[in-house]
C-alpha cells in the first residue's frame, strides 16, 4: 500500500449520435471528405444565428436520466470567450451556469464490491473544428465544428486508476446502449481527460492537480494515472513541488508528458448566449425520452443470468450490444437460453466475424434461431455439424428443418436403422465385445466411434448409446 | 421626380397599368443618387444588378404594392453576391455567399435592392460618422450629421433617392437618423424581424426596420420584412397587416409622456415643438398624462454594459482566417490576431471591445453584464406598467436637432447621450416609431417618438399616420 491517497476525477466529451449537428443542419457525420459537412453557420460567417437541434436535448436528457442526474427544466447556453483557429466563432456556445443535468451517480463493480461514481455536472456544448499541423501550417476541418458534444465530469470521487477504467467502462457501455453515442475513443467520438492529486491522508487538503489530457483508450487512462501517481510519489517522496499542470499520455514513452503549466485562471467571459431563447424542459419531454430508453446492460446481465447463462456468457453478450439485442427479443421464449448463448457467442460471431455480417444481415430471423437452438437443444443436430450447414442456415431461408434434413447431418434417430447399425459393428468387433464384457468400459467408446464413424457422425449418440448398451448387456 | 414622389399605389398602378417599367423607376433613382453623391449615402451601388433584375420583372405581373420598387439595404445586413462591409475596413472585400432573411423577403416580392447605405462601422456610433468609408450628409443641411447608425439609409431616403431603405435599431439606430432627417423610421418589437444575415453588433437588442417617408409606405414594409424565420430562434410569429389600422379613428385613446422625457436634457425649441403636437393629441380628445417612469433615467448605462459586452464576444469572430483582411505574413497566429484586428478596426468598434472585453471579465460578468440583465427586466415591466393604463408612450426622438459633422468625437459617452430617448425602447424590447412634427429655426427636422406594448406596431401606425395627417410635416403624406 502506497503511503499517498490518490484523488481523481474524471471529464468525458462525448459526440452525439445525431442526424445533424447542434446549432445547423450540417451533417453529423465522422470519416467525410474534409470541410465537406459544413455550412456559413458552423463557418461562423457574419450575420449567421445558431439554431438548436432537439435531437441534442432529446439525449442529453437521455443521459441525464441514466446517469441518475437530476434534469435543469430551465436551461439556457452561454458563451465561452476565447481566440483559437478551431473555434469559428472565437467562442464555444456551451452551458456553463445551467448545465442540463447534475448530481447524479454510476455505479461500479471493482471486484465484487460496488460504488458509487458521483458526477457533478453534465452539459451540452459544440463541438470546435479538427486542426491538424503540418510543417509550419495548421489545416482545420470544419466537419466537426458544432457537432454536439456533452461533457460529464465527475466529483474528484475516484481513489484508485481501476476504478477510473471501471468508471469509464460503465459510462460507455451506458451512452453506447441508449444511443446518445457511438463512444468510439479511436475517432474521439469519447475523449477522456484525467484528474489527479496526491495526499497523505483524507484528513488533508488536496494535494496539486495535475490534469492529462486526451487520452486515446480506457486502458490508457488507468495507465497513465498508474504512471502519473508513480511519478508525483516519487516527486513527493523526495519532497520536490510541482505547479498545477496539464500533462498528456505519449503511449510510445509510455508515460505522461508535460503540455503547459497551469496559468492564472483563464478567463473565458462567460455570458447568456443571446441569441438562443432559455430552453424549457417538460415533464412530458423526460417522460418520452424515458420511452427510448432500452435495457440497461446491468439489467441485462441480470436477466441472462436469471436465465441460465453463465455469467462470463451474461458478460460477452451485454458486451455485443447486436447480439444482446438479438437475444433480447426472445427472452420470453421457453427455450435453452445456454444454448442459445453458446450458439450466438460461439459458431454464430465466429462466421459474422468472419464475413463482416451483424446478425440483422443475414437470414437468422428470430422464428428461425429459435428452431435452431431446440433442434440443438434437443439434439437433432450435434453443434460439430453445426458447422457444415451454418452458412446455408445464415444465407438461405429455408426453415432449419429442412436444411437439416437435406443435408447428411441430421441426427439418426431412427432406431431400426441404428439397430442395424450396431449389429454391424458388434459383428464386426468381436474382440471389443468381449474386452466390455470382461469389464473394460473403454470397449464401449471405441465400438461408439466405428458406428459414429458408419454414420458420419450422424447418429444420435444418446440413442446409440442406450442401444449398444441393450445389445452387450443381453 | 416624375414617379418617386407619387404615393406607393399610383406607382403600382403605372406598374400594373404597363405605362412605366421598373427600369423608369431605377433611372430615376439612379440619377437622383448621381446628383446627391456628395452625400455619401452609399458604400456600395447594386447598379447592374438591379437593371437586371428589372428586366426579368418585365415578363413577370406585378403581385403586390411593392413589386418593382427599388428598395436601399443598410450595409450591414448580408447580400448574397453584393458586398457587405458594416461600413469597416475589416469587411472591405466581403461578399457574402448568402442573403439575410429580410433580404430574401424583400426578393420574394420582386423589390430591387439598389445599393447598400453607410452607417456607423458595425452600426456603432450615432452620427455614422465611424463609418471607414466617411460620414454620410444630412440632406437638410450639408454641413450636418443624418444620424446613426442607419445614416446613410436616411439619407438616401431623405434625398428622395428612393422611397424604402433597410436600417437596424440596436440603441435608437433607425429612430435617431430618421428624427435627424424627416423621416418615419420604425424599431419593431424584438424578434419580430429575423436577425439572420444581420451582422450582429449586441445580438439581445439588434432589430431590423423600415425607414421611409410616409406612414403607410412604413407598415408595407413591415408587413413584408416581419414574420418567424427557422433561422432566428428569437424570432416571433407574425400574421398581421400593419397597415390596417391606419386611417382608422382613434377613439379612448390615452397617451402618457414621461416627464424624464420632457426634462432639461431635451431642447427648448423640441420640447415646444412635442407640446404643440401633445396640443394636436388633446384637441382631438385624446388624452395626455405626464407621469413619472423609474430606471428610464439608467437605460444608457444599462445599454453600454449589454451592448459593449455582446459586441466585444460578436466582433471576435473577425479574426482574418475564414474571410474579411487578413493581414499577410504574420508571424503566428496570435500576431495575424493582433494585427488583422488592430488594422481592420476603426478606433470606436476597438474601444468598445475593450470596454465589452473588460465589462465580463472574471466577476465582472456577474458585477455588471447579469446585473444590467435583470435591471433591464425591470425597465420592460415599468414600461408594462405604465400600458396598464396607457395606450402610448409618447416624447422627443432625440434631445436637439442634428448636429454639425464637425463637432468633436473626442467624448466617446456624448454619442451615447444622443441616443438617451430611444434606448429605453430596446432595453424593453417593445416596437418605437420617429414621426416627423416639425422643423426648427433653422430649418431642421425634429421628430417625435411613439412606443407601445410589445407587438402592438399597428396601434403605433394609426396614431403616427393620424399625426402625419394633423401635421403635414412636408413632402409626401399619404397612400
Amino acid at each position: 500500500m502506497s503511503k499517498y491517497l490518490p484523488t481523481i476525477g474524471i471529464e468525458v466529451h462525448v459526440e452525439l449520435k445525431t442526424n445533424t449537428k447542434i446549432f445547423s443542419n450540417s451533417r453529423n457525420g465522422y470519416g467525410s471528405v474534409v470541410n465537406s459537412l459544413t455550412n456559413v453557420v458552423d463557418l461562423g460567417y457574419p450575420g449567421t444565428l445558431p439554431t438548436l437541434n432537439e435531437e441534442v436535448i432529446n439525449l442529453g436528457i437521455k443521459a441525464a436520466t441514466v446517469l441518475n442526474c437530476k434534469i435543469r427544466r430551465k436551461m439556457h447556453f452561454d458563451r465561452k470567450n476565447y481566440f483559437y483557429p478551431d473555434n469559428p466563432k472565437n467562442y464555444q456556445i456551451t452551458q456553463n451556469d445551467t448545465p442540463i443535468g447534475y448530481d447524479g451517480y454510476v455505479e461500479i463493480n471493482d471486484d465484487g464490491v460496488m460504488k458509487k461514481i458521483y458526477i457533478e455536472e453534465m452539459h451540452i456544448e459544440e463541438d470546435t473544428c479538427k486542426s491538424t499541423h503540418r510543417k509550419d501550417n495548421t489545416y482545420l476541418d470544419f466537419n466537426r465544428a458544432g457537432v454536439p458534444l456533452i461533457e460529464i465530469v465527475t466529483k474528484p470521487c475516484m481513489t484508485t486508476p481501476n476504478e477510473a477504467k471501471l468508471y469509464l467502462e460503465k459510462l460507455r457501455e451506458l451512452l453506447f446502449y441508449t444511443d446518445v453515442s457511438d463512444c468510439k475513443m479511436e475517432e474521439g467520438s469519447m475523449r477522456a481527460d484525467a484528474n489527479i492529486s496526491l495526499r497523505k491522508k483524507e484528513s488533508d487538503p488536496f494535494g496539486t492537480k495535475v490534469e492529462i489530457k486526451n487520452i486515446g483508450s480506457i486502458s490508457n487512462v488507468k495507465l497513465s494515472l498508474e504512471k502519473e501517481i508513480a511519478r508525483q510519489e516519487k516527486m513527493l517522496d523526495n519532497n520536490e513541488s510541482f505547479k498545477e499542470q496539464t500533462r498528456r499520455f505519449d503511449s510510445k514513452l509510455n508515460d505522461t508528458v508535460l503540455m503547459r503549466v497551469k496559468e492564472t485562471g483563464n478567463d473565458y467571459r462567460y455570458f447568456p448566449e443571446p441569441d438562443i431563447p432559455f430552453v424549457e424542459i417538460t415533464d412530458e419531454m423526460i417522460e418520452n425520452v424515458k420511452k427510448t430508453i432500452p435495457m440497461l446492460p446491468d439489467e441485462r446481465r441480470e436477466k441472462y443470468i436469471e436465465l441460465g447463462i453463465s455469467e462470463i456468457n451474461s458478460n460477452k453478450l451485454v458486451q455485443n450490444r447486436d447480439l444482446s439485442d438479438y437475444i433480447n427479443d426472445l427472452l420470453d421464449e421457453k427455450i435453452d437460453f445456454q444454448v442459445a448463448a453458446n450458439l450466438l457467442l460461439g459458431d454464430i460471431s465466429a462466421y459474422l466475424n468472419k464475413e463482416e455480417k451483424t446478425i440483422e444481415e443475414t437470414t437468422l430471423n428470430i422464428e428461425r434461431f429459435i428452431d435452431l437452438v431446440n433442434n440443438v437443444s434437443n439434439k437433432t443436430i450435434s453443434s460439430k455439424n453445426l458447422k457444415d450447414i451454418l452458412e446455408t442456415i445464415m444465407t438461405k431461408e429455408d426453415s432449419i428443418e429442412k436444411i437439416i434434413s437435406s443435408s447428411d447431418v441430421q441426427n439418426i434417430t431412427d432406431e431400426n436403422l441404428l439397430t442395424e447399425v450396431v449389429d454391424k459393428i458388434i459383428d464386426a468387433n468381436p474382440e471389443s465385445v468381449n474386452d466390455y464384457k470382461n469389464g473394460h468400459d473403454r470397449a464401449i467408446k471405441y465400438l461408439m466411434g466405428q458406428i459414429m464413424k458408419e454414420t458420419k457422425g450422424g447418429a444420435n449418440p444418446a440413442l446409440v448409446m442406450s442401444i449398444l448398451k441393450d445389445k452387450l448387456d443381453n | 421626380m416624375k414617379y418617386l414622389n407619387k404615393p406607393i399605389k399610383e406607382i403600382n398602378k403605372l406598374l400594373k397599368d404597363k405605362k412605366i417599367k421598373p427600369t423608369d423607376l431605377l433611372d430615376e433613382v439612379y440619377a437622383s443618387i448621381e446628383a446627391n453623391k456628395d452625400l455619401n449615402a452609399y458604400i456600395t451601388l447594386n447598379k447592374e444588378e438591379a437593371y437586371k433584375k428589372a428586366k426579368e420583372l418585365e415578363s413577370i405581373e406585378v403581385d403586390n404594392l411593392l413589386f418593382g420598387i427599388p428598395i436601399a439595404v443598410k450595409d450591414n445586413i448580408c447580400t448574397k453576391g453584393l458586398r457587405t462591409t458594416a461600413a469597416s475596413h475589416i469587411l472591405e472585400n466581403f461578399v457574402p455567399i448568402y442573403d439575410a432573411t429580410v433580404v430574401e423577403k424583400i426578393n420574394e416580392k420582386n423589390m430591387i435592392i439598389i445599393g447598400k447605405t453607410n452607417m456607423d462601422e458595425f452600426a456603432m456610433g450615432s452620427s455614422s460618422r465611424t463609418s471607414y468609408f466617411g460620414a454620410p450628409k444630412n440632406p437638410w443641411n450639408h454641413d450636418k450629421i443624418s444620424g446613426g447608425s442607419s445614416g446613410g439609409s436616411a439619407t438616401t431616403v431623405a434625398a428622395g433617392d428612393v422611397l424604402f431603405a433597410l436600417g437596424s435599431d440596436t440603441g435608437g439606430s433607425i429612430r435617431q437618423p430618421a428624427s435627424y432627417t424627416g423621416l418615419v423610421g420604425m424599431k419593431p418589437t424584438y424578434g419580430r424581424v429575423s436577425r439572420y444575415g444581420l451582422i450582429a453588433f449586441a445580438s439581445s437588442l439588434d432589430q431590423i426596420g423600415p425607414m421611409t417617408n410616409n406612414v403607410y409606405n412604413n407598415a408595407l414594409l413591415l408587413n413584408v420584412l416581419s414574420g418567424k424565420d427557422n433561422k432566428d430562434l428569437t424570432s416571433i410569429e407574425t400574421d398581421e397587416d400593419f397597415t390596417r389600422l391606419i386611417g382608422k379613428p382613434l377613439k379612448d385613446v390615452k397617451v402618457a409622456v414621461p416627464n424624464f422625457f420632457m426634462s432639461d436634457i431635451v431642447s427648448d425649441e423640441i420640447r415646444e415643438k412635442v407640446k404643440e403636437t401633445i396640443k394636436i393629441l388633446e384637441d382631438n380628445k385624446i388624452k395626455v398624462d405626464y407621469i413619472d417612469m423609474k430606471y428610464i433615467d439608467k437605460a444608457v448605462t444599462l445599454y453600454q454594459i449589454i451592448a459593449m459586452g455582446e459586441a466585444s464576444s460578436n466582433l471576435a469572430r473577425f479574426d482574418g482566417i475564414r474571410y474579411g483582411s487578413s493581414y499577410e505574413n504574420p508571424e503566428n497566429i496570435y500576431d495575424l490576431y493582433v494585427k488583422t484586428r488592430s488594422r481592420g478596426f476603426g478606433a470606436e468598434v476597438k474601444r468598445r471591445i475593450m470596454v465589452g472585453s473588460y465589462l465580463l471579465s472574471g466577476e465582472n460578468a456577474k458585477i455588471y453584464y447579469n446585473k444590467a440583465l435583470s435591471i433591464r427586466d425591470d425597465i420592460a415591466k415599468e414600461f408594462d406598467k405604465v400600458f396598464e393604463k396607457y395606450d402610448y408612450i409618447i416624447g422627443p426622438t432625440t434631445t436637439t436637432t442634428a448636429y454639425n459633422l464637425d463637432d468633436p468625437m473626442d467624448d466617446p459617452s456624448k454619442s451615447f447621450m444622443d441616443d438617451v430617448l430611444v434606448i429605453p425602447v430596446n432595453m424593453a424590447g417593445i416596437p418605437g416609431l420617429n414621426i416627423p412634427i416639425g422643423l426648427s429655426k433653422d430649418n431642421m427636422p425634429i421628430g417625435m417618438q411613439i412606443i407601445a406594448p410589445k407587438y402592438e406596431e399597428a396601434k403605433i401606425y394609426q396614431l403616427a399616420s393620424f399625426l402625419e395627417e394633423k401635421i403635414n410635416f412636408g413632402g409626401d403624406t399619404n397612400e
